[in-house]
């Protein structure tokens, strides 16, 4: 549900109804511990992408350039709009330490574990 | 702090039943959305294609995203184009988990019947963003003309 009053918030700021289009990601853990999300969104450039955090939630959007099309579709296949997409981040993720990446159309976000979530060995002292 | 015995909190009655009016909460979130492929119905792959006709060319375009532009390959032979490929997963999913995975990957192809107005010595594709562009020119002949009215003084009478 947070995920559509978001929408319609985000439909209210830009005062134009904008198709949004849920970029198709992929999750997963890396072997260090890491976070990574891999979200696709084809035809849109690192500087037409948004990227913010807000109170423990990732928000992602990212435009492409609207250009009409020089003619008439013969086919039409491709879903018209903007990508966005919202992530609820975990108690265990560092929200200040976030890395995004744009190459090829693909986002990779990276997100850390904090310090303190990440498991560590106690050694046993015997007396 | 207080010590308390550990639980693990998958199996915290109250969590999962919060975790499952969550899930019903968002099971119709994603509906109105359909994946940017086609094909579900022949179960094969293959990515969104757009064909547009201008005036002295057509444009294809193909959602590509995260390849590398030597593993596509476009060609054309006897009027059809042809687009084909690898679609490569991410390398370092080994050794690590995969929480969700939306996005496919393998090798596709997808084929065009071109109009016999192309020029296919003329083609070019471009990669961009994830998108492949494919201009294809109308041949020279098909183009449309457009013919001047020539307007005759009319004598006066």
């Amino acid at each position: 549900m947070a995920k559509q009053e978001l929408q319609v918030q985000k439909e209210k700021e830009d005062g134009r109804r904008e198709r949004w289009l849920l970029p198709t990601s992929t999750i997963q853990e890396t072997e260090d511990g890491k976070i990574r999300l891999r979200l696709e969104m084809p035809g849109v450039s690192s500087d037409r992408l948004e990227i913010e955090v807000e109170n423990r939630e990732l928000r992602i959007t990212g435009r492409r350039e609207a250009q009409p099309p020089e003619g008439d579709y013969l086919l039409r296949e491709r879903r018209d709009g903007s990508f966005f997409r919202a992530f609820t981040l975990d108690d265990t993720i560092d929200p200040e330490k976030i890395e995004a990446a744009m190459e090829a159309g693909v986002l990779t976000v990276t997100l850390h574990r904090k310090e303190s979530e990440k498991p560590r060995k106690i050694a046993v002292t015997s007396g | 702090m207080a010590l308390v015995r550990w639980r693990d909190r998958e199996l915290e009655p109250v969590d999962t039943f919060h975790w499952l009016q969550e899930q019903i909460n968002d099971l119709f979130a994603d509906f109105p959305r359909w994946p940017t492929t086609r094909g579900l119905f022949e179960r094969t792959i293959s990515p969104a294609v757009d064909v547009i006709e201008g005036p002295d060319r057509y444009t294809v375009e193909c959602e590509l995203p995260g390849m590398d532009q030597k593993d596509i390959d476009v060609s054309i032979a006897g009027g059809v184009l042809t687009v084909k490929g690898e679609k490569k997963g991410q390398q370092e999913s080994k050794g690590g988990k995969v929480y969700r995975k939306e996005s496919w990957e393998g090798s596709f192809q997808r084929t065009l019947s071109l109009p016999q107005n192309v020029d296919s010595g003329k083609v070019e594709a471009s990669y961009k963003h994830g998108v492949l562009q494919i201009v294809l020119p109308k041949s020279e002949s098909a183009r449309a003309k457009r013919i001047p009215l020539k307007t005759k003084a009319l004598k006066s009478s």
